[in-house]
């Protein structure tokens, strides 16, 4: 045999070994993580994650996460401006378990003192009990990931967003928070280069953690007139839950209306503040009406709808509509 | 005769006015800047008040295991209790004389004998040492650090969407109640009415300014709960009838001024005006 035909048939051989052994460990890591001994999975661990690390560090492998964490509300629970201001300077014993919690395991977590400008980050809801959690079961080293059907129920939001989760309940919808707040798509979960191969793609939730925007559609308007009086009303139509929701924020609906006469001046107005704090949110499926008692003669009136989040001061409009006599 | 009575009268003043405070008086002044550095938003964590509860632990262990005769344990909790006292001594500078360490160094003597009247006995002279600080100085602090700071609270108001410090958006709620009252003793009902819309709405921001301390729906429902909206819904209909029933209104003007005012000043009044006068 020609010693070259040898090479190849070592090179050949020992490519299909590589191969193999690749194939295998793609199959165990995606396919079979129970068949895979404890032990490795130590091995397969890097102690350094074990020190509940900052974002950044998780960003080496799952970037794209990591990126849309960074653009979500909860990146900066902490830090945000509103936040110190409602706290009064961060001071308030009530708002520390979820702005900077420990551990979120359905349940109200406990406030941390370490990383907290992290706000509500990636050790907060994927490391519990020195192990890492979510919503698969992987092999993937520099961890391994334990499989939790939790991340993908409404339970485990409900750790912080407690109102938000029993008002959801009380309406049966199917519907997660997840479905709506964190849609998944086709991807990987890791982007460093190398690991990525190991991992197919899977469904990886969003975690921007939309705030999903309020249409028209969404809350329906109708009115009705009386001689004296003018009713107006509003339905909750498509969203599960209290709009607006928050446990202890302020988000506020502003409905406006300006009354006419027939010569186009305004001769009167009224407003509505529709917020949770003050329980005048508008229920899944439920219609709120309203009643003006009209002082002058008025021939149409304009409606307007605004939103105001509970991060900002700024309101943005819903809708505008003219109802005339 | 009468120059006497006089002079009687303006020294009885004086010795009034120059006499030094009785122990009954109470002086509330304010904290020490120093402490701030044991509270948040300077500490992490109330730092000040885990030591004072670490103090009474360590002071407690000792009784508590006297009387089981866990003499080890009353030890520890001697030791302990020394070792804290005198690292609290040194935390407030501005504190230091209210610490005697000779007390407790005497009464940790006394525990370790493990004799229970010993103890008791001299206790006494360590108790005196907390005494003399809490009298002074307890109502202060958790004036200054364990109840927020109304002044610090910023109100939306619902009718100019301007934010206001709390004081004058109360200011705002007593004149709009003020425009109902006083327009419906004139029988002016329909500015009453429309007044009422005003003070209402300003009324029920009180929902939304309790939240920002109050993390329960049922604390805030004690100030502004069905008991107002009873009243205001009573209020409502007599200014939209054709003769409003001045006892009807009278009545639910009442029930929102005990219900929800009342509740609420008679709370929290006393603390805002304590931290009114140190933060003005």
């Amino acid at each position: 045999m020609k010693k070259s035909s040898r090479i190849f048939d070592l090179l050949f051989g020992a490519g299909l070994i590589g191969v193999s052994a690749i194939a295998l460990l793609y199959f165990l890591i995606n396919e079979r993580f129970e068949w895979i001994p404890e032990v490795a999975l130590e091995l397969a661990r890097d102690p350094e994650i074990l020190k509940r690390p900052p974002a950044k560090k998780c960003s080496e492998c799952h970037d794209e996460i990591f990126e849309a964490w960074k653009k979500s509300r909860h990146s900066i629970s902490w830090t945000s401006e509103t936040f110190i201001e409602a706290s009064e300077d961060r001071t308030k014993e009530k708002c520390l378990p979820c702005h900077i919690p420990q551990s979120v395991r359905g349940e109200k977590p406990s406030p941390r003192l370490d990383l907290r400008d992290e706000g509500i980050y990636c050790v907060s809801c994927h490391f519990i009990e020195n192990k890492m959690h979510g919503p698969y079961d992987l092999l993937a080293p520099p961890h391994p990931t334990y499989r939790n059907p939790d991340y993908v129920r409404s339970d485990f939001c409900g750790s912080c967003h407690e109102k938000t989760l029993k008002e959801w309940k009380a309406t049966r919808a199917e519907d997660t928070c997840q479905d709506c707040h964190m849609p998944r798509k086709r991807g990987r979960l890791t982007q460093k280069p190398g690991f990525n191969l190991l991992h197919k793609k899977r469904w990886v939730g969003d975690h921007r953690f939309l705030h999903g925007k309020i249409t028209e559609k969404d809350v329906i308007l109708e009115t009705r007139w009386e001689e004296k009086f003018f009713n107006a009303s509003l339905t909750n139509q498509t969203i599960p839950h209290f709009v607006p929701t928050a446990d202890n924020g302020d988000p506020r609906l502003y409905l406006y209306i300006k009354f006419f006469n027939d010569k186009e001046e305004e001769v009167d107005r009224a407003k509505e503040i529709i917020a949770p704090q003050q329980e005048t949110a508008l229920p899944y499926k439920q219609t709120l009406n309203y009643r003006y008692r009209l002082f002058d003669p008025v021939a149409k009136a304009i409606i307007e709808l605004k939103y105001q989040p509970a991060w900002s001061k700024e309101k943005t409009r819903i809708f505008t509509q003219t109802v005339s006599r | 005769m009468e120059h006497l009575r006089k002079l009687l009268i303006t020294f009885a003043l004086v010795l009034f006015i120059v006499s030094p405070l009785q122990a009954k008086d109470m002086v509330v002044k304010e904290p020490p800047k120093s402490l701030s550095k044991y509270y948040p938003p300077q500490s992490k964590q109330p730092k000040w008040i885990q030591q004072m509860h670490k103090l009474s632990t360590h002071f407690g262990g000792v009784f508590v295991n006297l009387k089981e005769k866990d003499f080890e344990n009353v030890d520890k909790h001697a030791d302990q209790l020394v070792e804290e006292y005198k690292k609290t001594s040194e935390m407030v500078p501005e504190w230091e004389e209210y610490f005697d360490i000779k007390a407790a160094e005497v009464f940790a003597a006394a525990a370790k004998t493990h004799d229970i009247a010993k103890a008791g006995k001299a206790s006494g002279g360590l108790g005196k040492t907390c005494g003399k600080c809490h009298a002074e100085n307890e109502v202060s602090v958790w004036a200054k650090f364990h109840w927020p700071s109304f002044h610090k609270i910023e109100v939306t108001d619902p009718i100019s969407e301007k934010e206001m410090e709390f004081e004058d958006f109360m200011g705002s709620i007593s004149s709009s109640f003020k425009g109902v009252t006083v327009n419906f003793g004139e029988g002016q009902y329909g500015r009453a009415a429309k007044a009422l819309k005003i003070f209402k709405s300003r009324y029920m921001e009180l929902k939304s300014t309790c939240s920002k301390c109050h993390a329960t729906q049922d604390v805030k429902r004690f100030y502004v709960g069905p008991d107002a909206d009873k009243a205001f819904a009573g209020l409502s209909e007599e200014l939209n009838s054709e003769k409003p029933n001045p006892g009807k209104f009278w009545k639910n003007i009442g029930l929102l001024g005990k219900t929800g005012c009342k509740h609420c000043h008679l709370v929290h009044r006393t603390n805002a005006f304590i931290q009114e006068a140190w933060e003005h």
